[in-house]
């Protein structure tokens, strides 16, 4: 380009000039063409970050079509092959020659269990009869003395007793060498009862021990059968086909799921491809393409996997959910691996850790108390109630009834003030009327106060109804720990300051939790004696002592003598206490039983065994009534005042003063087992033999009257009101912050203290060290250091020590943290983080409210059945769900075989099972008495008389004396009203002092009376009846009300029939089922038919009569009785004569026979049958019959056989298969084979 | 530059830099937090402003040099004084008289385009937008900051009340800058570097420019959690407990003094007038002598004497600038110059070094 001539004359003006113009000289070319390369690259650059560096999920996906390829095609080799063939694989061989070796390596020791199993098999069933036949006997003995008349009829009973022990018993006994000879013993019924113990419990410890020893062939197995899972697919090479050509023309773009609308975003399966393919992807199936010889899976092969359950996607379908609603994470974010898990410090939700998944389900079910799949959480929910964590911190949900009954008195208080706000209105209104100007003024006025006296009765109306409720509510009302008014009554004075120091060291995994500063520490363990006034804190324990002994109730309990401890160890195994109680040392790991309630191994140490006895007779029983309204416990006095009798019960419940609803029973879980004094007795006698009783320093202070204030206040200042009851602090609110949604607050709000930068560089906060060093949490994956500044970090070491935000705080020592040391696995724990992780609440949750769980009426009753069934702990002794395990279930004694038909229920179906009707009334007394407490097991009115609650609390008065009251001699209980209450049975002169008073229902089970566990009297309140009853129906899918069937009426010739078939040998009914004759039920192990109507639904019962194995598995109840013919069923043994014209259903006919039956009937029957009194067993049902063959759904319906046919031709594979499962035979079959042999 | 010369003023600075930075070191007892700060996306201007100032503040300050010389030159050329009219502008024989903006401004505007499209693009790239917490009207964020720019602002909001340090501050560093012009009567150095003829004006808007970047600085790398003093290198903990208890001017000096009535209403109104008053009128005077300085020769600056001897002479050439400005543009220039160049710095000190909390209270607003 020509510059202008201007410019041109410029420059040319001074040609020769010695400086030439510095920016008209000067090229700028060289840079500018430096500039302009830069800025080619530069924009190079952006063009690749644009495509590759911000969409990094390409290369993946690349990466994903490569890696699945290779399995596919690898799977496409299978994919033609049987089973057979990939058991030739080498792999396949690899592992199963590993699984062999190890079962070969245990085969020496197994056999040799088995042995010994079974010589100690043969020599039990050597003597099982005799025993079991004179324990019988004596059993028969037993309950004749409890209704004999007259003590000269008793005694000649005990003799029989004693005789029919000392009877010697001729006995083959094998020696068990192997050679099967044996030997002649003569023994007694004790020395059977020992060798029949000893023998049980050398097997059960065998067979755990066999477990034990299958443990580790059964892993290996399983990974073999794993290899075989994965390498059959279960896809057609079609399929794969399909999937390979899918990849070919992969689509490389992002996978974007829209949750209602756009809430939330998910491109989660951008990069996790595999989560949704048809075929399951395991991470080693997806290791890098090119890295043969490491065969080591990478993070991206890890990314790659399927989702891990597949069953959950089909509930929360990703299209609809998403993945981060569940998971947590930015679901948004794809542009690196931090971002997309929502890792970023400020990201509200990020991804759950693997051991938190389950923090997701919280967010839209936290209503539900028990989920299904989500074990880690359930824990986590188990232990906050059950470990105490309710009683500091409030969350909704739990501890319900406290709630619930602030509310109501809150509502009733505010309803009494705007009826009294109303009546003063409406007395003005009326006085006004005086003064009206006119008529219509008059008019207005008195309707004006007419209306509101109306209005006026409608909320009297709402308050009475309220305070039902709230009556209902204080019943419900239960704490985690024990009842410290009572402690003068229970407890040794010198072990609570010993037991106050150290719970743990007393009773490890005590769900006592320990209270490091009253244990002389002011500080930190790690700082202790750094600080000078720590030792002034030591009284702190012992003032804590004096003023809860000097707080407890005073008074005499009836004093006690010693049982039968082996008795009572028998009587502890058997009845169910095991179902929530431990006995045996944790750190020596000989720790059996349950542990939702106390391991009571050392309880003789500490308690009095009086009051261990009266507590174990009847937990419930209050030692005073506790009267809201007064805030105190009453006394004698204030009943004497009114001139009534000092009785406190479901009956008298209410406040002599006042009128107020009074808490009647102790808030304890503990039910009441029906025990008989002697029995109670035996079992307090048992375990206080566990432990022999130390001595203990002087602890003489706890009576310093000094003490007790400053002890209130340190009781007030930890919060031990929130799992105790103790006198004073029972209005007292809750200590701790609420944690509802503390899951979703903010991190700036968890108070890191002094960890804050030590959280940020991943230190270990509870490790000793210098200042700014220490060790570091490392991700065991990767090694790489992982800072905790985060929701999970501050929970997990919180829950590992409370106090760790102390750490370097100069704090006084009341404003240290007040959260006590629990005892926690590490599991709970991880279990814990996650219950807490997934507490968002409403507001912080990354779902949206729309998705959370808000079930229908059916659905609400199970979410609202399982508070009550976990508050209880039901599950100790039943299986309430398909595939959980019972407490009881898994105890070593249990696992004999002949032990586990000794098992509660299952409760699985319960709800199909039984009447409802019958059901509130079983639950409300499983002993199914009547009014007056004698067993009435056939019973066919509804009257119920007292509740039996009213009876099991009512004898309060007696021996007992209130806490300030100078003692007054009860011998005369006969002066007082209640005494009407009693059993009129119960002649009077035996309630001298020092006796409990009687025990309606005592040792009896409604149901199943040869059950040697007991369904215990639990006093729900109708409210939790009502729960569990409506839980029980829903869960069966049972109709929402209930009409009952109608029964066809037999006519007599069928009765005839009936009865025929009932007592034939094929269907030997009474051999096995209870009749209520002593005699017969010693031998019987099924339930009375007497209860049939009242206690079974009649469409239940036909679908049990035809299959019960499918229903109920592994029960003593033979299926195959009956046999398909045309459109009936028919009974498939020998019929007989009278039924060839009979051309109903067979199965029909028995169940209406069942349900008419009435106990003469059965009488009747009891006399024709042979097989009640030990006939031949039912008839083998093994037959390769069509119709035993033939299986039969539970959704079957005499009524509907059109719909019956479909269904089996539709289920017949099914059957098969589940036909197979049942080819091995039950017990029931095994003995009729053996019996006909 | 002189040949063989150890120490040239440019080596000198940069070895106080170096042992600034040493010395620091000693003290920074928490390097991450240092790294933290200075890392975040936010802060790269700020950053980059550290070296940059200092860089184009010696590269401004060559030229100006250079240009102090040519036009030295010049006017030591008594020949081209006479027959050349490019006396005062830099200038030599054989440079154009006039450019064309064509090409000669375009092509290194245009350059200067491409080098910053560059660093755009690699700042873009390389450095994503911040990611922070969500807005929460229940939760501020702690520190709570200003995007940087505004930083300064922020600051001073320390130092005043929101009135005063919002609107009526920034509303007089805004107008004072527009009155430049109008009260500047300098018809030199406009268009290229030089020092000699604007020394006065540059150091005065040198020390506006330089307390500005100050409290930008402040903001960035002092103020962390509650808004509380850090020193660099210092933890930001989130937990820091300061005590300021902040005094007004005359309750100090009533405490004092023991005069009671400072504290009182009309009292502490007239206390604090006579006090700004007094700033005012010292400040005036200052200014009116430093401006009419001669300049300064650094070389000096150890010799009593010649300080003595500056303090007393008058410069010519300020002399004469004072001469042609009116009476209006120079209460105008004093007017701005106190209050933004001078009033504001002393508040900073007299609130950080001395608790003082207002130093002029009345019913309408305090200072």
């Amino acid at each position: 380009m020509a510059d202008s001539p201007e410019t041109d004359a410029i420059i040319k003006k001074e040609p020769e000039g010695p400086a030439p113009d510095p920016i008209v000289s000067r090229s700028t070319s060289g840079i500018l063409l430096i500039c302009a390369l830069l800025l080619s690259a530069v924009l190079a650059w952006a063009l690749y970050d644009e495509i590759y560096g911000q969409r990094p999920w390409k290369s993946m996906q690349q990466e994903f079509v490569k890696r699945e390829n290779r399995l596919l095609r690898r799977l496409r080799q299978n994919a033609g092959k049987t089973e057979k063939e990939i058991k030739e694989s080498p792999e396949y061989q690899q592992l199963a020659a590993e699984a062999k070796a190890e079962r070969d390596k245990i085969a020496p020791r197994q056999k040799e269990i088995d042995a010994r199993v079974k010589v100690i098999e043969d020599q039990l069933s050597s003597i099982t009869d005799n025993y079991q036949n004179v324990r019988g006997a004596i059993t028969v003995n037993y309950y004749e003395i409890e209704t004999a008349h007259g003590k000269s009829e008793q005694d000649k009973i005990r003799q029989e007793i004693e005789e029919s022990k000392q009877e010697k018993h001729a006995i083959e006994w094998p020696i068990g060498d192997g050679s099967g000879k044996v030997e002649k013993r003569q023994l007694n019924y004790m020395e059977m009862e020992q060798q029949y113990n000893g023998l049980k419990d050398e097997k059960a410890r065998l067979l755990a021990e066999r477990g034990e020893l299958l443990k580790k062939p059964g892993e290996l197995e399983k990974a073999r059968e794993e290899y075989l899972k994965n390498n059959v697919t279960g896809l057609t090479t079609e399929q794969i086909n399909s999937l390979l050509k899918r990849n070919e023309s992969f689509n490389f773009s992002m996978r974007q799921v829209n949750v209602q609308g756009d809430t939330l975003v998910d491109r989660c399966e951008t990069c996790h491809l595999g989560v949704r393919e048809p075929l399951n992807i395991t991470a080693a199936d997806m290791r890098p393409v090119r890295d043969r010889r490491l065969r080591k899976a990478d993070e991206l092969s890890r990314a790659f996997v399927s989702h891990p359950n597949k069953e959950l996607l089909t509930i929360h379908n990703p299209d609809r959910f998403g993945c981060s609603s569940c998971h947590g994470g930015n679901g948004r974010a794809t542009t690196n691996e931090e971002k997309g898990h929502g890792r970023h410090r400020f990201w509200l939700h990020p991804l759950y850790e693997r051991e938190n998944m389950e923090a997701g389900c919280q967010q839209c079910h936290m209503s539900d108390r028990e989920l299904l799949g989500a074990n880690v959480l359930n824990l986590g929910k188990d232990l906050f109630q059950n470990r105490g964590c309710v009683g500091c911190h409030r969350y909704e949900g739990f501890d319900r009834e406290s709630d619930a009954l602030a509310n109501a008195r809150q509502s009733i208080s505010q309803l009494e003030e705007q009826i009294a706000a109303n009546e003063r209105e409406a007395k003005q209104a009326t006085e006004g009327v005086g003064q009206a100007a006119n008529e219509d003024a008059v008019q207005k006025l008195l309707a004006r106060s007419e209306y509101l006296r109306v209005t006026n009765s409608q909320l009297a109306a709402r308050i009475s109804q309220l305070e039902t409720q709230s009556k209902y509510l204080m019943h419900d009302q239960k704490k985690v720990g024990p009842n410290l008014k009572d402690v003068r009554l229970k407890l040794r004075k010198e072990w609570i300051p010993i037991w106050l120091e150290n719970p743990q060291a007393f009773r490890p995994g005590t769900k006592m939790p320990t209270y490091w500063r009253i244990d002389g520490k002011s500080m930190r363990s790690d700082e202790a004696g750094q600080r000078e006034e720590m030792s002034r804190e030591v009284n702190e324990r012992k003032a804590i002592a004096a003023f809860l002994w000097q707080q407890g109730f005073d008074g005499k309990l009836p004093g006690m003598q010693a049982g039968d401890a082996s008795h009572g160890k028998e009587l502890f195994e058997t009845r169910g206490c095991m179902a929530c109680h431990s006995i045996g040392d944790k750190a020596q790991g000989t720790e059996v039983g349950g542990d939702f309630a106390a391991n009571l191994t050392r309880v003789g140490e500490k308690a009095s065994f009086d009051y261990i006895v009266r507590w174990i007779y009847n937990p419930r029983e209050r030692w005073a009534p506790y009267c809201p309204k007064e805030k105190r416990d009453l006394t004698r006095e204030d009943y004497e005042k009114k001139g009534l009798p000092f009785v406190f019960d479901t009956e008298h419940s209410t406040c002599p003063n006042d009128g107020a609803e009074l808490q009647i029973q102790n808030m304890t879980v503990m039910p009441n087992f029906r025990l008989s004094e002697s029995d109670s007795r035996d079992i307090a006698t048992y375990l206080f033999s566990l432990s022999h009783r130390d001595s203990y320093p002087d602890a003489s202070y706890m009576d310093d009257p000094a003490l007790k204030e400053q002890g209130q206040n340190l009781v007030k200042q930890y919060g031990c009101a929130g799992c105790h009851e103790i006198r004073g602090f029972e209005e007292e609110q809750r200590i701790g912050k609420e944690l509802t949604t503390e899951g979703s607050t903010p991190i700036e709000r968890l108070d890191f203290a002094m960890l804050t930068h030590d959280a940020e560089l991943g230190i270990n906060p509870h490790s000793e060290r210098r200042e700014g060093e220490g060790e570091k949490f490392t991700d065991p994956q990767t090694g790489k250091v992982k800072p905790w500044y985060n929701h999970k970090g501050f929970f997990t070491n919180k829950l590992r020590d409370p106090s760790v935000y102390d750490k370097g705080k100069e704090k006084e020592p009341k404003d240290l943290l007040r959260m006590p040391q629990p005892f926690l696995k590490p599991e709970w724990n991880v279990a814990l983080t996650t219950f807490l992780l997934g507490s968002k609440g409403l507001e912080g949750s990354n779902v949206p409210q729309s998705f959370f769980y808000r079930p229908d009426t059916r659905q609400k009753d199970i979410q609202d059945g399982w508070w009550v069934i976990k508050k209880y702990n039901c599950m100790g002794c039943h299986n309430v769900q398909v595939g959980q395990k019972s407490v009881l279930s898994g105890l070593p004694k249990y696992q004999d075989s002949d032990w586990k038909d000794q098992l509660p229920p299952q409760l699985t179906s319960e709800g199909a099972r039984v009447d409802p009707d019958w059901l509130l009334r079983f639950l409300r007394d499983p002993s199914l008495s009547d009014s007056e407490g004698r067993p009435e097991p056939g019973r066919s009115d509804k009257t119920v008389g007292p509740t039996p609650g009213a009876q099991t609390n009512n004898y309060a008065e007696g021996t007992q004396k209130s806490g300030q009251t100078n003692q007054t001699n009860q011998t005369n209980g006969a002066s007082q009203p209640a005494a009407n209450a009693q059993p009129p049975s119960t002649p009077l002169a035996q309630r001298i002092e020092g006796h409990l008073k009687p025990q309606p229902g005592q040792d009896r089970n409604g149901v199943r009376t040869y059950l040697k566990a007991r369904m215990p009297t639990f006093n729900f309140s109708p409210n939790e009846l009502r729960t569990l009853v409506r839980f029980f129906m829903a869960v069966s899918s049972q109709p929402e009300i209930y009409i009952k069937e109608k029964q066809e009426p037999l006519s007599e010739e069928e009765k005839i029939l009936a009865r025929q078939l009932f007592t034939s040998r094929g269907a030997p009914c009474l051999k096995c089922h209870i009749t209520g004759e002593a005699e017969h039920d010693k031998t019987a192990s099924a339930p009375n038919f007497l209860l049939a109507s009242e206690r079974l639904k009649p469409s239940w019962t036909f679908r049990w009569l035809l299959d019960p194995q499918q229903i109920s598995p592994g029960t003593a109840m033979p299926s195959g009785l009956f046999k398909l013919d045309g459109e009936r069923w028919v009974f498939s043994g020998e019929t007989p004569a009278g039924f060839a014209n009979y051309h109903k259903d067979h199965a029909d006919l028995l169940v209406r026979y069942m349900f008419q039956m009435t106990a003469d009937e059965q009488r009747r029957l009891m006399s024709t049958s042979p097989a009640a009194t030990g006939g031949q067993s039912p008839a083998p049902t093994e037959k390769e019959t069509p119709a035993a063959n033939q299986q039969v759904s539970r959704n079957y319906s005499r009524r509907n056989n059109a719909r019956r046919r479909v269904m089996a031709a539709h289920r017949l594979a099914a059957a098969r298969r589940a036909h197979a499962r049942l080819q091995k035979p039950s017990r029931m079959h095994q003995r009729a084979k053996l019996a006909r042999e | 530059m002189a040949k063989g010369k150890l120490l040239t003023p440019g080596r000198i600075m940069l070895l106080v830099i170096v042992l600034l930075l040493v010395v620091l070191g000693f003290f920074v007892e928490d390097w991450h937090q240092l790294w933290v700060i200075s890392s975040t996306p936010d802060n790269v201007p700020i950053v980059a402003m550290i070296p940059l100032v200092i860089f184009f503040t010696w590269l401004g300050a060559r030229q100006a040099a250079a240009n102090d010389r040519l036009v030295e030159e010049l006017e030591g050329d008594t020949q081209l004084a006479k027959t050349h009219h490019r006396k005062t502008t830099p200038w030599r024989p054989g440079w154009a008289r006039e450019l064309h903006v064509w090409p000669f401004l375009v092509r290194i505007e245009f350059l200067a385009a491409v080098i910053v499209t560059i660093i755009l693009f690699v700042w873009s790239i390389t450095l994503n937008a911040p990611l922070e917490e969500p807005a929460n009207p229940n939760l501020t964020m702690n520190p709570s900051k200003a995007p940087w720019y505004f930083l300064g602002l922020q600051e001073m909001l320390v130092y005043f009340d929101p009135w005063i340090a919002g609107v009526v501050m920034p509303s007089l560093m805004m107008v004072g800058l527009m009155v430049f012009p109008y009260v500047d009567s300098n018809p030199l150095g406009n268009g290229y570097y030089a020092y000699r003829q604007r020394r006065f004006a540059l150091w005065m808007f040198g020390l506006g420019w330089f307390t500005w970047l100050v409290l930008i600085f402040i903001g960035t790398f002092i103020r962390g959690p509650g808004w509380v003093w850090f020193w660099p290198g210092q933890r930001w903990d989130h937990n820091v407990v300061v005590n300021d208890r902040n005094v007004d001017l005359h309750d100090k000096f009533a405490g004092w003094t023991g005069l009671k009535f400072l504290s009182a209403n009309p009292g502490k109104f007239i206390f604090g007038a006579i006090v700004v008053g007094t700033f005012f009128l010292l400040c005036g005077l200052f200014l009116h002598w430093l401006m009419l300085r001669p300049q300064f020769e650094w070389r000096r600056m150890f010799s009593w004497q010649y300080l003595k001897q500056w303090a007393r002479s008058k410069g010519e050439f300020e002399s004469k600038l004072l001469a042609r400005t009116s009476i209006l543009q120079y209460l105008t220039f004093q007017f701005f110059a106190i209050t933004v160049l001078f009033a504001l710095p002393a508040k900073l000190i007299l609130r950080l070094a001395m608790n003082i909390k207002y130093v002029w209270v009345t019913p309408w607003f305090n200072i």
